[in-house]
């Protein structure tokens, strides 16, 4: 072939530039290697325009997943200003231009980006284009030359290797992947088989441990059941499914008195069972064991048992079906209730005695727990307050029976027990649902169980005594007048002397008038004066008496020794229902081992009384607050004994403590007994001292000392200091 | 008063007829009881006497029935000269006018005493009208 020197020259010139690049193409599979597609195309792309100057070139790689082509486009540096497409335009226009099947497209193309056509060379990519194709395009018009044929043919080549290399190796990775994590998975899986098997084991362990503990339990269980058995105060009998005896506890042996050689294997009916009750076991343990009914089996039964010597007793009896596999075999506990039964019968007979008792006494007993307010009653108590004995005892319902008038007070004693923890004695009425009222007296104590609280108590109908009472109550303040009197021997005399001179005037006139009527002729006249003297007697002795009433409280006292704690008790018992119908709230503080005081006893109870009478019309407006009365004894200075009465009432003003007394001491016909002058009178006869002090609080106190008995007070010295006999006073 | 025994009656009016006859005996009545001194008069003028009474001891001292009074009714107590003391005085002027002490004391102690110091009777009031008449009577017996 000829060849031009310079043409040769240059081709020449190009087929070493072809080698070069084949070279540098075929070394790209090093530099791709361990590379991601991409990175191949660009390498790829990159080295194909350097090479073959070309306009542009673009690969489109369709995704072995059927998902979105990856489209790379490289266009030359543009010659002119002309705007650069986008690459995705330029695959639009090629896709458009160009079919899906690379073997059919035409060699050239109208150029997408300025005039005239450009020439194409499509590569497909993988055997079959199955990878993908690569458009090379160039405007100049030796484009394709047979080189650059063959350079775009074996970029192609080089390309698919890559690009296989690639997908191999990235599908390679993925596989390590995922062997990577199903190894990790499964290891976990493992480590967690690993920590439940050793779970297991520990709790097989555990298990086998317990085994092993319950097995020594029952052995310790065995040995105690049989410390037990031997050692328990009942009888343990055991029998097996025929009747007959396998167990005969000590206590059998010592309640029926037969050694248990002697009855092992017999049967249990015949041993201890009563003749006349042998039948009767004997049918019923053959039904049971027919049918498994257990008329007496798992319950507490009572029943008559027979001993060795013949002699029967009464015993609880409770059989229970021992639970083991086989032929039934029961265990019965039998107790001896000789004692109890007899106990039972005491208790219901002195129960009986008890209701009885409180029936014909109209006495009911309660209890009451402080901290819960759990009131028990006795029936006879029901009975009282005519409350349904089903009823839930409350205060509340105690409330709707009490008194109306009374009820205060009532509440007013249940805060202070609730709080002092004193004893109870008080009286009020009740108010039957017909109106009727009763009249109840309460005693209580209380009692402490283990710190527990409790009150108990009697509650009395004391309706009937109570109208006795206060019929003897008045006889006996009439009598107790008489015998203030009496006690006086002298005011006796005094008394009779003063009324004699009247009555004598009385006789007199009377003798005389019946004598002027006698006359003949009758002295009318004269007869109608001394009738007129006799009715102005009569009423003089009358006058007398009063006037005697004032001169009681100015004799000498009749000494003695007087217990101060015993008069005040005295007074009080005499006072106490008067002073509860005024709903006065009576407290008492009467010293331990009070001296005695040299006295009239009468008269001091006079003044006492005077004092709680008092203490009560002060308070008779109160009802605001409790009415409450503290009366007190205590030993004073120099040897005197001091008895204070306390209340809370209206009081009075300081200053007005002496015309107190001054304006009591004027009006002398007060009567017996009455009022403060008196009581002031008899005690500084008495050398003693009554006085009165506002309290802090509402009310006033007063307080009388009287010396404490002398050794040396005889009976002469008390009659040296009584005034002088009556004949001459009178 | 009305069952006066019948022999009291007729003793009473037997007597009464005696001293008609001749003047009526004077009885003198000291007490200091107003009511005394009203009805014991009309009692003895009833039973056939002539009576005079005083107030007090001092009064019938100064009075002209010292002589005159042929029996003296007398009470214990009074104030200022009692009744004892007014016979102790008359004993010492050397009257032996008869006495009959009346008392509303119910002390009886006092009795004994009195008529040992020469009274002829010591009445406790209230007394009857008979008892008086029967103590008049002994004190106008001649001793």
């Amino acid at each position: 072939m000829e060849v031009q020197p310079e043409l040769a020259s240059a081709e020449v010139k190009h087929l070493q530039r072809c080698i070069n690049d084949l070279v540098s193409l075929l070394a790209l599979p090093a530099i791709w290697s361990g590379g991601d597609p991409s990175q191949v195309l660009h390498t790829l792309l990159d080295a194909l325009m350097r090479m073959l100057r070309l306009d542009l070139v673009c690969v489109r790689l369709t995704d072995p997943d059927g998902e979105a082509p990856v489209e790379i486009v490289r266009l030359a540096e543009p010659q002119t200003q002309r705007p650069m497409p986008a690459a995705h335009e330029i695959c639009e226009a090629l896709s458009q231009s160009l079919k899906n099947d690379s073997r059919k497209w035409p060699p050239a193309l109208r150029n997408l980006m300025g005039e005239g056509d450009v020439s194409i060379v499509p590569l497909p990519l993988g055997l079959q284009g199955e990878l993908g194709v690569i458009v090379a395009a160039a405007e100049r018009t030796d484009f394709p030359r047979q080189t650059e044929v063959l350079l775009l043919s074996v970029a192609a080549n080089q390309a698919s290797i890559g690009l296989q290399g690639a997908r191999l190796l990235s599908q390679q990775r993925q596989v390590a992947n995922e062997l990577d994590q199903r190894v990790t998975q499964r290891t976990a899986e493992l480590a967690t088989a690993s920590k439940e098997l050793k779970k297991e084991l520990a709790e097989r362990r555990l298990v086998e441990e317990r085994l092993g503990q319950e097995e020594r339990e029952l052995k310790y269980s065995e040995v105690r059941k049989a410390a037990i058995v031997d050692s328990a105060l009942d009888c343990i009998v055991t029998i097996d499914h025929e009747g007959c005896i396998t167990e005969f506890n000590p206590a059998a042996e010592r309640t029926f008195g037969y050694h248990r050689d002697e009855v092992l294997g017999r049967p249990l009916a015949n041993v201890i069972i009563p003749l006349s009750l042998r039948e009767k076991h004997r049918q019923g343990f053959a039904r049971y064991l027919a049918a498994g009914e257990a008329r007496v089996l798992g319950k507490r039964i009572e029943m008559t048992a027979v001993r060795a010597d013949g002699s029967e007793f009464p015993v609880e009896l409770a059989i229970t079906r021992i639970p083991l596999e086989g032929p039934p075999s029961f265990t019965g506990y039998l107790r001896d209730i000789t004692e109890r039964k007899r106990a039972e019968q005491e208790l219901r007979r002195s129960e009986a005695f008890l209701a009885e008792a409180q029936h014909l006494s109209r006495i009911g007993s309660f209890s009451w727990r402080v901290a819960t307010d759990e009131i028990t009653w006795s029936e006879q108590l029901y009975r009282i307050f005519q409350i349904d004995r089903d009823a839930q005892v409350t205060f509340e319902l105690i409330g709707t029976r009490i008194h109306p008038e009374d009820l205060s007070v009532f509440l007013e004693h249940i805060e202070r027990s609730r709080r002092d923890r004193s004893d109870v004695q008080l009286e009020f009425r009740l108010q039957m649902p017909d109106d009727t009222v009763k009249y109840v007296h309460v005693a209580a104590h209380i009692r402490s169980d283990h710190g527990r609280l409790e009150y108990f108590g009697a509650v009395q109908d004391v309706t009937e005594r109570r109208a006795s009472e206060e019929a003897l109550s008045k006889a006996r303040s009439e009598l107790s007048q008489v015998a203030r009197v009496t006690s006086l021997g002298v005011l006796t005399a005094s008394i009779a002397h003063e009324v004699n001179q009247p009555l004598s005037g009385i006789v007199t006139n009377a003798s005389t008038c019946l004598r002027m009527l006698a006359a003949d002729p009758p002295n009318v006249e004269g007869a109608r004066e001394t009738v007129r003297r006799t009715i102005r007697d009569g009423n003089r002795a009358a006058d007398v008496i009063s006037r005697l009433r004032a001169l009681y409280g100015k004799k000498e006292p009749t000494i003695e020794s007087v217990d101060l704690n015993e008069a005040t008790r005295e007074v009080l018992a005499l006072s106490l229902s008067e002073l509860q119908r005024n709903r006065v709230i009576v407290q008492q503080e009467l010293v331990d081992d009070l001296p005695l005081v040299a006295g009239d006893r009468v008269q001091l109870q006079q003044v006492i009384l005077n004092l709680l009478r008092n203490a009560s019309d002060a308070m008779s407006t109160i009802d605001d607050r409790p009415r409450d009365l503290l009366i007190r004894t205590e030993p004073d200075d120099d040897d005197r004994v001091r008895l204070s009465v306390s209340d809370v009432g209206i009081g009075f003003e300081p200053q007005a403590t002496d015309k107190l007394f001054e304006a009591f001491y004027t009006t002398k016909d007060e009567g017996m007994g009455i009022g403060l002058s008196v009581s002031r009178s008899i005690i500084e006869r008495h050398h003693g001292r009554l006085w009165a002090m506002p309290n802090s609080g509402p009310g006033v106190t007063f307080s009388f000392s009287v010396p404490c008995k002398a050794e040396s007070l005889t009976s002469d010295s008390a009659h040296a200091s009584r005034t002088p006999s009556v004949s001459d006073a009178a | 008063m009305d069952a006066l025994p019948r022999e009291a009656h007729s003793y009473v009016m037997e007597l009464s007829q005696e001293r008609r006859a001749v003047e009526r005996p004077l009885v003198s009545v000291v007490d200091d009881d107003e009511s005394v001194r009203e009805s014991l008069p009309d009692l003895l003028g009833e039973l056939g006497f002539a009576a005079r009474a005083f107030s007090s001891a001092e009064e019938f001292l100064a009075s002209d029935c010292l002589d005159q009074a042929r029996c003296l009714i007398l009470d214990i107590a009074m104030p200022g000269m009692s009744g004892p003391d007014l016979q102790r005085e008359l004993k010492l002027r050397g009257q032996e006018i008869p006495i009959i002490f009346i008392t509303a004391s119910t002390d009886k102690s006092a009795r004994p005493r009195l008529l040992e110091q020469g009274a002829v009777e010591c009445l406790f009031k209230p007394f009857s009208d008979t008892a008086l008449l029967k103590a008049i009577n002994m004190a106008f017996q001649p001793k």
